[in-house]
């Protein structure tokens, strides 16, 4: 048995390197397919990679809380946020989860420095934003822990800033203009990179104090009223529980019912993160249906040139059936042959899947990683395939009457 | 003697559409061990469907048919498979080698099915080749042979498995006469160093005079059953082609 399946190998192989070309031809369904399913496993894994890496890079004990206008406070809405900085207060006060609150008020304005401008979302909070992000200067320093009065006119400029406004300078110290008024740079931020969600580049930001920000870019702001409050939890394991809490002691502090809808909305790093995670699933998904698509043409195709090779070669089976071979025999030559076919275009396809994550991640700098077990599985998959579309023609060939396929009738 | 070939009254239909063509009728045949039969007659005369049933290719409509005692009749395909491939060798007229394949590997072949080892195959299907006289061709491949060489492998391949009934079908009828006196020599040195059973198909008479029994079929039936006392010896015919002058090498045959 292992003898005759050893023979079946060294023949079928022989007759792969016969029609060089043809194979060549018949394989490449099956080498694009399984090129096409190393490729998304690659991106889906790398993506993933990096979600987690960016999610970390916002904290992920982190929940934002939003103004959301509801119908019971439209009247409201005019007048702007309803959320205050004694809800902030209120929530490390009440709440056993929370770390951490920073109130924050943003708002898009131009920066000027000298003869170069640059827009950007200026944001007013308490040092306690720095806390709640883990976000650190790479230079300067951050304004002290101070009383929430604190109205001095410095920033603390993002990654993306300095460079767009200082360039190589360094901005330590430095007057920049927002709005009308002249602030001094004390910090730099470290570099974030771009935002989790869309994908925003989170070094483009100056961060003020937040009395500043009343004081000098909105003064018609209400007292106390900021758009969003920035919680942290006191561990990453906390979250939900820190949000379950958030949720009451702001409808409580809101006066709404359990049953109504409230006038904020609670994000959290994992709503991001799922979100993110169902796009790439969905383009996974779009681009595994692809690839599977092209398996299964691929498999037709060495079906096809199968059958042609099983009716260009009637006489040889024919010889080979009367000097003794069995139907098993004959089954076995053709199948082993189609399974060669598949597994060439099998391991060429992963060998060009590897190349292509090389070439995109150098010139692209796509995220993507390769893990052995795709591989296994797509090398699996193309032996499968030679089976399920190589037994038709290869049972064509075993039924074959010997008498027929001699041509001696 | 034992009996290698008993058919007792073997009938062989085939349906042509509406019509069944009736190819062998009612054929009592009796082959002993060590028998050279030429089965004759023209096209249409039921040779091929004899001989077909003789190979195990086909099976009779009717009648029984014990091949080495086999009952041939009631097996199936896979069972015939192996029949053949222990009980018969064959040569065809074609000489139905294996295209781009050596010499060495195409008599190699039915041992593959025998399931032997490569090497022990090698060494036993280069001694077969040798005794046939082409122990210096063995990685020719058949279009580097000529026609007589090609029929020789065929001979060598139908040998490899030593078995006890050659069967023949039109051995020669794509070689010229001093090739064919030469395969016909080799058949006839066979049947009588080795006993081995021969059964031959023909329709060239000069063929036929070399057997010791000849079966002439005509119409589905067997016409004439006729032993030979001196069969023509085509050893001698070729020893004689071979001293005269003419140059008649073997015109190489192929597909």
């Amino acid at each position: 048995m292992l003898q005759s399946i050893v023979s079946a190998f060294q023949l079928a192989a022989r007759a792969v390197r016969r029609n060089k070309l043809r194979a060549l031809l018949t394989i490449l369904g099956i080498l694009i397919g399984v090129a096409a399913v190393v490729l998304v496993s690659a991106l889906g894994s790398g993506a993933r990679e990096d979600i987690n890496q960016k999610v970390s890079s916002l904290g992920s004990n982190v929940l934002v809380v939003f103004f959301q206008p509801n119908q019971a406070s439209g009247a409201r809405k005019s007048q702007g946020s309803s959320l205050t900085e004694d809800d902030g207060r209120a929530l490390v006060r009440e709440s056993t989860s929370i770390a951490k609150v920073a109130p924050v008020l943003r708002a898009g304005s131009q920066l000027v420095y000298e003869t170069r401008n640059w827009s950007t979302q200026v944001f007013g909070s308490t040092s306690d934003y720095f806390q709640v992000r883990a976000w650190n200067v790479v230079r300067g320093e951050l304004w002290p822990d101070t009383p929430r009065d604190f109205s001095e006119k410095v920033a603390v400029i993002g990654a993306s800033v300095a460079t767009e406004l200082f360039g190589s300078l360094d901005p330590i110290g430095r007057t920049i203009r927002i709005g009308r008024y002249p602030f001094r740079v004390i910090g730099v931020l470290e570099k974030k990179g771009q935002s989790p969600f869309m994908g925003q580049d989170q070094d483009d930001l100056v961060v003020i104090p937040l009395a500043s920000f009343r004081k000098n870019i909105s003064a018609n702001n209400l007292v106390g009223s900021v758009d969003q409050l920035l919680v942290s939890a006191t561990s990453e394991e906390t979250v939900s529980r820190a949000e379950v809490q958030v949720d009451a002691i702001l409808r409580q502090r809101h006066h709404i019912q359990d049953n109504s809808d409230p006038d904020f909305v609670i994000r959290t790093q994992s709503d991001l993160r799922e979100t993110q995670d169902s796009i790439y699933a969905a383009l996974s998904t779009l681009l595994l249906s692809v690839g599977l698509v092209s398996l299964g043409v691929g498999g037709i195709g060495i079906m096809n040139i199968m059958l042609v090779s099983v009716a260009e070669r009637t006489r040889e089976i024919g010889i080979r059936m009367a000097i003794g071979a069995k139907e098993g025999d004959i089954l076995v030559q053709f199948l082993v042959e189609a399974v060669i076919l598949a597994m060439i275009g099998g391991l060429g396809g992963t060998v060009l899947g590897v190349i292509a994550i090389a070439i995109l991640r150098r010139v692209l700098e796509w995220p993507m990683t390769v893990q052995p077990g795709p591989l296994i599985v797509a090398l699996a998959t193309s032996m499968i395939i030679g089976v399920v579309f190589g037994f038709f023609p290869a049972r064509r060939a075993a039924r074959m009457d010997p008498i027929q396929a001699l041509g001696r009738e | 003697m034992e009996p290698i070939i008993e058919m007792v009254g073997v009938e062989k239909d085939y349906a042509s559409g509406p019509v069944v063509v009736r190819a062998l009728i009612d054929a009592h045949i009796t082959v002993n061990e060590g028998e050279f039969v030429a089965i004759v007659g023209p096209s249409g005369s039921g040779k091929s469907t004899l001989m077909n049933i003789i190979g195990c290719l086909d099976r009779p409509s009717r009648g029984t048919y014990r091949l080495a005692g086999y009952d041939v009749g009631s097996r199936s395909n896979n069972a015939r498979a192996v029949l053949r491939n222990r009980l018969i060798g064959f040569v065809f007229q074609g000489f139905n080698l294996l295209p781009r394949t050596t010499a060495l590997e195409n008599v190699e072949l039915p041992l593959v099915y025998r399931g032997q080892r490569a090497k022990h195959r090698r060494a036993h299907a280069r001694a077969v080749l040798a005794q046939v006289g082409l122990a210096d061709r063995v990685d020719h491949t058949p279009n580097q042979l000529s026609g007589g060489q090609q029929q020789r492998v065929a001979i060598a391949r139908a040998l490899v498995t030593d078995p006890p009934l050659l069967l023949a079908d039109e051995p020669t009828g794509n070689l010229d006469t001093r090739t064919s006196d030469e395969i016909l020599a080799l058949l006839q040195r066979l049947n009588r160093e080795r006993s081995l059973t021969i059964v031959l198909v023909t329709h060239e008479s000069d063929v036929a005079l070399c057997a010791s029994r000849v079966i002439t079929m005509r119409d589905g039936h067997v016409r004439s059953d006729v032993r030979q006392s001196s069969p023509r010896d085509a050893g001698e015919a070729a020893a004689r082609a071979q001293s005269e002058p003419e140059p008649t090498s073997a015109r190489p045959g192929g597909e």
